[in-house]
Order: structure tokens, then sequence, then C-alpha cells
């Protein structure tokens, strides 16, 4: 044959071997009406899911720390969360680690000097001397023998970004045990929520157990921007004083007269240092008798010790912290054991202006981890105090079902009460707080009854994490009828077990799997072998072959 | 694969985590065939009912022991005392952060060995021993916690068998950037990873010798040099 006809043979079979779904749509019209639609072809079916095991929802409470109880003298609210704070942290916190017996310290994890309370200043049965300790911690960092990053800090199931953070002084190991590489339970993310009486004589020693510079810049909360000795207390190395080094601390004098909810973190290049979590809420609470104040609350969430003041206007009393997250930066840690070379990643190549933030918390967890310990838990016809601080870079917009909760302060100045607004969407900038109060009097207005009532960032990325949903900073407002002996929420909805896995938020399992079988799983890979698409493809190349000889054959 | 059967050797070694597990047996096979040797016969407790978490201003010491012997020894052997100043100041190399004045100590079997634990920073730091055996020291370890600016003592009997033991501070990150040393007792059975100035690190190597780009430059020169050599050697001069 020719390379002529060869080239004519090729380009007919190319045209007669063209997918009908590749034809322009007259020719397909034309087609079906000559020959009927094609043949019936059947879909790949649905992947099959991988087998996985679910976390435990709610660990148990075996050491009875959920329980109301009285340790020394201090009453200590009973916790309905799956991971209720250490009672007798709590009690060391309000007697101070100098006052309380040696068993309760032990119990505690603190060492003698974390929180010290001494002289009644003003005579009215309380201590308004406070010396507070704080150390730097790294959760999920690099490690020279280790592949997975230590001192774990899981967000979420499987989610370990780096993090940096105030902590209490704790004696011992960081971790849980020898054995383990997870965090000791008040060695976590946010760093925790100061709490203070107005006018009291605060000292704050930032021990740097770190191996990077930091400060504390108080920010809101009354201090002078030097001390009695003209050294720096403003946490600024810009404008106040150098770093503190690592190994070395520094004291701050605070001695704040206006109450309300403030927020400090570390000033050393805030951009990258607040944002690895050097940053937690600081609450000035109102001067009252016998005023004894939970001076830490470790992981914010519920008050097991509130104040005199709050204890009058309150039933309950949480801080809420908001933090948002970009594991680009927060990852740099796990990268290299070298704070040299850290340094240089952070400072010199990673770009906040490029960033986008992934991972949202609240108090430290996101969905569903958030479910075991960041509830705000109520009974009706309660007037509860949410204490809200945006520590995250973007903003937030806070919504909560089924209550619309009152403004009372905003940056912890209070708001008077003709201009106070009552809404369900609270928009905070990046580090501002606002004070709420939630009534849950089912009146069809502040409150729609009992329920388990979500509670999250309607910007919705904010419910994500690192755009897998449900994540993020979801958590609820729950009504004890709503909720288990343990704490876990009464759901009617989607069962948990796919969100307690590392695999959903790596998005390796399907959605809806337990209840709509594989009907929404991916679809397998088309694995038929397409005759037709194979000789089109063929005659294609043919035709473009046999062409190009015939050209070079006229020249 | 490989990888894998090193990660086991190197947690074997570096971690504790087998070792430990080794010497639960080892306690356990000296339980059954010889009694438990004391040095004063009215101390019959075990040594942590006494001892167990002493703490005070200056820090704390857990599961002190200067009485009770290991199952497996006779007598003490030596009495040794070591000084260590730990912080900033005595980090190792370039990149470390904290440190000790000695990363590596040696000790005869069934010694007994006090620690005094100087701390030159402002903060805390920790003397931790791991992998002693746990009928003796509960969770198998010693530890010497020291305030910023104080000095711990704190005294513990090691049992006859020839091992190094993990030394460490177990602060966030203060092993990893520097607080890591080893004990060998008998001579130890070889080095830990991570050790500053006696060990490379398992992962996140000091210095990884060539980079990507020098080792494919040194690739292609080679492969350049095979196939001209051989032309200009026929070729002839």
């Amino acid at each position: 044959m020719s390379r002529r006809s060869l080239f004519v043979v090729s380009l007919i079979l190319t045209v007669l071997l063209t997918p009908p779904a590749w034809h322009p749509e007259p020719v397909r019209i034309q087609l079906a009406r000559w020959f009927g639609p094609g043949t019936y072809v059947s879909p790949p079916p649905s992947l099959p899911s991988a087998a996985f095991e679910p976390e435990t929802f709610c660990p148990a409470d075996l050491a009875g720390w959920r329980s109301s109880q009285t340790i020394g003298d201090v009453t200590i609210r009973a916790s309905r969360s799956c991971e209720p704070d250490n009672p007798f942290a709590v009690a060391a916190f309000v007697r101070g680690t100098n006052n309380v017996a040696e068993g309760v310290l032990q119990q505690s994890g603190l060492t003698p000097d974390a929180v010290t309370k001494g002289e009644d200043l003003d005579g009215d049965g309380d201590p308004d001397v406070i010396h507070l300790r704080l150390e730097v911690a790294e959760l999920n960092g690099a490690s020279p023998d280790n592949t997975e990053p230590v001192v774990q800090f899981p967000i979420a199931p499987g989610v370990k970004p780096g993090f940096w953070v105030f902590a209490p002084k704790m004696a011992g190991m960081a971790t849980e045990n020898f054995e383990s590489l997870r965090a000791r339970p008040m060695l976590r993310l946010p760093s925790p929520v100061i709490r203070v009486e107005q006018g009291d004589r605060i000292e704050i020693t930032l021990e740097n157990s770190h191996y990077m510079p930091h400060t504390i810049h108080f920010h809101g909360v009354d201090h002078p921007f030097v001390d009695e000795s003209g050294e720096g207390n403003d946490g600024v190395p810009i404008a106040s004083e150098m770093p503190v080094m690592p190994g070395r601390d520094r004291t701050y004098n605070l001695t704040p007269r206006q109450a309300g909810t403030m927020f400090y973190h570390c000033h050393v290049q805030p951009h990258l240092h607040i944002m690895m979590g050097l940053q937690g809420m600081f609450v000035v609470e109102e001067n009252a008798p016998d005023n004894w104040v939970q001076t830490l609350n470790v992981g914010g969430g519920q008050v097991r010790a509130p104040s005199k003041g709050v204890q009058e206007e309150y039933d309950r009393e949480y801080d809420l912290h908001y933090f948002d997250i970009d594991t680009e930066l927060n990852e740099i840690i796990q990268s290299s054991n070298d704070p040299r070379v850290i340094t240089d990643e952070m400072h010199n190549r990673y770009d906040i202006t490029d960033a986008t933030f992934d991972l949202f918390t609240v108090n430290g967890r996101s969905f569903p981890y958030t479910f075991r310990e960041s509830l705000v838990s109520v009974e009706p016809d309660e007037r509860v105090r949410l204490r809200v601080l945006n520590g995250g870079s973007g903003p937030l917009a806070l919504h909560t079902h089924g209550h619309k909760p009152t403004i009372t302060a905003f940056d912890g100045v209070p708001v008077p009460t003709p201009a106070r607004i009552t809404r369900d969407v609270f928009m905070l900038s990046s580090a501002q707080r606002v004070d709420l109060t939630l009534d849950t009097t089912n009146d069809g207005l502040h409150s729609f009854g009992s329920g388990i009532w979500l509670m999250h960032d309607h910007q919705q990325k904010g419910t994500t994490t690192d755009g897998i949903g449900p994540g993020g900073n979801i958590s609820a407002i729950v009504y004890g009828d709503y909720q288990g002996e343990d704490g876990w929420p009464l759901t009617q909805g989607m069962p948990y077990d796919l969100f307690f896995t590392e695999a959903y938020y790596k998005g390796l399992l399907p959605l809806w799997e337990a209840y709509a079988g594989d009907s929404f799983s991916p679809p397998a890979p088309a694995s038929r072998f397409h005759l037709r698409t194979l000789a089109f493809a063929l005659a294609v190349g043919a035709t473009l072959g046999f062409g190009l000889l015939l050209l070079r054959g006229r020249t | 694969m490989i990888a894998a059967v090193l990660l086991a050797a190197a947690m074997a070694t570096s971690d504790g985590q087998t070792t430990d597990a080794m010497d639960a047996g080892h306690g356990h096979m000296h339980h059954m065939s010889s009694p438990t040797h004391q040095v004063e016969s009215h101390q019959m407790e075990p040594s942590h009912h006494h001892h167990a978490h002493q703490m005070n201003a200056d820090g704390m010491v857990m599961n002190a022991n200067d009485s009770v012997l290991p199952r497996d020894c006779q007598e003490i052997s030596e009495d040794v005392s070591f000084e260590i100043m730990a912080g900033t100041e005595f980090a190792h190399g370039p990149g470390d952060t904290f440190g000790m004045s000695q990363h590596n100590l040696e000790a005869q079997p069934c010694s007994r060995i006090t620690v005094t634990f100087m701390n030159h920073d402002d903060i805390r730091h920790q003397w931790m021993v791991h992998g002693l055996p746990r009928y003796l020291y509960p969770g198998g370890m010693f530890h010497l916690e020291a305030n910023g600016g104080a000095a711990i003592t704190g005294t513990f009997i090691v049992p006859s068998d020839r091992k190094t033991y993990l030394v460490h501070c177990d602060m966030s990150q203060h092993m990893e950037k520097g607080m890591k040393a080893q004990l060998k007792v008998g001579g130890g059975d070889g080095d830990l990873w991570s050790i500053p100035g006696i060990s490379e690190n398992y992962i996140h190597a000091n210095d990884s010798g060539l980079t990507i780009g020098q080792a494919l430059g040194a690739a292609l020169l080679a492969f350049v040099v095979v196939l001209v050599v051989p032309r200009w050697r026929r070729k002839g001069p």
C-alpha cells in the first residue's frame, strides 16, 4: 500500500473510533438517531473502606477528678468534662503551692514555688502578694533519637503541629512516664489562664527553660512600663528590655487597678512566637473580701473555683481561648534539632504574609477532642459567664446555636447596661476579648431550651481541621439532660467513630459510610480495558506518522 | 525495612524501653535464685518507702537509695561520687543549648554512686537515670532535680550487670538540645546515640557529610572520567 492510502485509512479509522462522548453535539444527535444510544457500561464499584480502630471517646475518670470535692479547705466544683482538671492542682492554685499540705502539692505535680501566696495587704481575708512562676515548654518538638515528635500534644487525632507554651512550674518529667511520648496532663496548649485579684501585688517570673529567647508582654493588663528599679517591665525587646535568654529568668511586676479579661503573650518576634502558642488569657477579678482566686486555669475551660464576684453573679464560668495555626510555621521546629537552623527557617525563610491558616482550636484542641474537655455544660435557668479570647491571627465569628448571649465587656472594659448587645454571632478580631453572659432561660430569645447546641466559628474554615470537617473549633453548649454520666454528650446524629481516627483527618475515610453504606465512598479507579479508546489513540498516532511521511516524501 | 530495624536498635539503646524490660527480667531471675542482700539488716523494707520523693526549695530527689543492695550484689564494690554541673554554659557544641559538665560517667558494678548536681542556670534542671531495676527504683529511675542556682545531692546503688544507662534532663527539649549523658557500669554495653561529644545523632545528624549537590557533582565527574579516559588512551599521546 502506498503511504497515501495508509494515511487515508488511518484518518478514516480515527474518525470512526472517536469516542462518542467526544463527538460534537450535532454528530452525537445524528448518530443516536441512526443507531440509538450507546450500550450500558457499569461504573466502577465504590472503594472498600479501610478498617479503622477509633480512639476512646471519653477516657474513664479513674482518679475521681470529676466529682465536686473539698481539698484542704478549697471547694472545687464538679466537672462534667471527660478530661477534668486535676483538683489537687486547682486547690494549690487557689491556696498557693506554699500553703497546701505536702500530699496535695505532690498530687498537684507542681513545685513548691510554682504559685506562692503571701501577705493580706488590705486585711480582707485573702492574700494580696502573689508570686507566679512560668516556664516555657515545647510540645511536639524534634528529637535526635526519634522520628516521632516528642512531648506529644495532639490537638485532634494524629494532628501534632509543634507548639511553644508557657507552662506552670511542675516537678519531674515532661511526659506521662518514661515509656510514653505524650506530654503530662498540665503541659499543654493553650498557655494557662492567669487569674488574679484587682489590686494584688503580682510578681510573675518567666523561667526561660526553652532554647529560644522569650519575654512576657501583658496585653491590656495594667502594669508600669518599667519596674521600681527601672528595669523593663513591658516585655517588648524593641522598646523596653532585652529578651530573656535560655536558662535565664526575669520577674515582671504588676498591680492591676482595673478588672477585666485581658491577654498575655511573648513579644519576641511576636508574629512567630505568639503564633507558636506563647499566649494566654489573663483575667483580673474584682476585689472582694475573702476572695481566693484560682491563679491558673490550665487548659482554660471551666473555672472550678470561681472568684467571689463571679460566684455572686453567675452559676458557672468558662474561659474560651480561640487560636488558629499555620502548620507551615508550627512544623519548622520538627524539621531540625538545631536552634540555629530553626531560627533561620523561622525568621528568614517563613513568611507570615504568605500564610494560610490550617488548624483552628478552642482551649488547645480541635473537634472531636473539644467534646472531651471544652464543652460549656449548663442547666436551665442559669447565668453563665463566658470569657472569650481570640488569640489567633485571623478574625473569629463565634456563633452559639440556640442561644443569644449578651456582651458585658469588650477587651476587659465593661459595657454600660443600656448599651449591651445581645446576639448570636460575636466577631472578634485578633487579640480581642469579650465577656458574655449566657442566660439559659428558655424564652425563645436567650435560649431555645435544652439540647446539645454547637458553638463554633462561623467563618466556615474554622470548623475544619486543615480543610476536613467536622473539625476546627467546634464545641457545644450542653444541658445536663443531654450529657452522659461520663460527661460525653448524648448526641443523636452521626456516630463519632470516624472522627476519632487519624485516618479521617488525613482524608482517607469516606464520611457517611457508617449509615449510608458505600453510596458516597470514592469509586475505584477505572480498571477496564478500553479497547475502543486504545484503538482510537493508535489511529491518531498512525495518522500523524503517515502524514509526516507524506510531507517528507514531497520535499 | 532496614530503617525499621535500625530504629528498633536505636530505641533499644537510647530510649531505654527495651533495656527496662530486660531489667525486669533480670530482677525476676535473681529473685528466684538469690536472696536480697542488705547493707544494714534493719532496713528490710523496699527503699522507696523511705525515700520515694524528697522535695524542698532547692529541688527534689526521687528514689534515693544508699542502703538496699540490688539482688545480684553481695556487697557494695566501691563508693563513687560525681559532681555534675549543668546549664547553658556547659552546652557541648554549636547548636546545643544546654549541657552538663560530664556527658560520660563510669562506675564499677554494685557501686554506690553519690551525685551532686549543681545547676548554674536560673531555671530547673534534672539529672535522671533510667533503666535501673524496678523492684528497687519505682519506674526504673533515680532522679535529681535542682532549682535555678541550687545544688542537690542523692545516692543510688547500681546492679552488677555490664550496662550503659541513659542519663538526661527530662524537661521538654533539654535532652534533645544537649542534656543527654550516659553512665557505663562495668564498662557498659556500648555507647548510646546522640550523646554530645561521644556519639552521632540517630536522626537530624549534626553534619550529614556531602550535600546532594556535591554528591551529584562527584557522580557526574566519575561518569565523565569513565567515558573520556579510555578514548584518550586509545588515541594515545
